[in-house]
């Protein structure tokens, strides 16, 4: 299983904090990217930064690996 | 003593950061810090509380490499920080940065360097909480 994140507003627009998909092999980020897309486009439209297990990725021809992490986030507002 | 960097709820001690920070090196001559507070007004509102929300795992592995980079980029013997994720109330503190040098023209730097870092890396939400709703909080410059 792929398991997605959600964060702060993203989250609140999603109406969830976190999914499962379901892995396939040669699965890419992409796939899922376009998957959420399509199906929440309003939380979508304030995605700023995507996560692969903790690490920021702006290749979303990125391969997954069975059990990543993916967190799907706005743009910061700490400090 | 509490790590370097560190995400918590509750308050911190400025004093104890600093005791924490001199306490790694006695080379250390100028220590720069800086306290991020909650404001009461925020966009032309009256703010009542501020809400915050992290990715814990990445926010925290995040700050750490912060840590790490700026005690490399500008020669630090020592650097703290530390950003409490709860809610807060005007006047409440919510993140400190500590950066101990030789010398101040460093820890100046490395201080400003690191608030401004940490406030374009790390994944770390605000909402402000006001009398007439509640909105996340687009990043000021």
């Amino acid at each position: 299983m792929i398991r997605v994140l959600f964060f702060g507003p993203v989250a609140e627009r999603m109406k969830l904090r976190e999914m499962e998909i379901v892995f396939q092999a040669g699965m890419r980020l992409q796939d899922v990217v376009s998957q959420l897309q399509a199906s929440h486009p309003e939380a979508f439209e304030i995605v700023c930064f995507t996560a692969v297990n903790d690490t920021q990725v702006r290749d979303t021809q990125q391969p997954l690996a069975d059990n990543d992490e993916i967190a799907f986030m706005a743009k910061f507002s700490g400090g | 003593m509490n790590d370097a960097v560190r995400i918590q709820q509750q308050d911190f001690s400025q004093d104890e950061e600093v005791a924490a920070l001199k306490a790694s090196s006695k080379r250390i001559g100028g220590i720069a810090t800086f306290i991020g507070c909650a404001r009461d007004f925020s966009e032309g509102r009256n703010v009542s509380e501020i809400s915050f929300e992290a990715y814990g795992s990445m926010a925290l592995a995040e700050m750490r490499k912060l840590r790490e980079e700026a005690i490399a980029k500008f020669g630090l013997l020592d650097a703290r920080i530390v950003h409490r994720v709860t809610t807060v109330r005007a006047g409440d503190n919510i993140v400190f940065i500590a950066a101990g040098a030789e010398h101040r023209a460093a820890a100046f730097d490395a201080c400003r360097w690191l608030i401004d870092e940490l406030k374009q890396r790390v994944p770390i939400w605000k909402k402000e909480i006001t009398p007439q709703g509640e909105s996340w909080v687009t990043p000021h410059p």
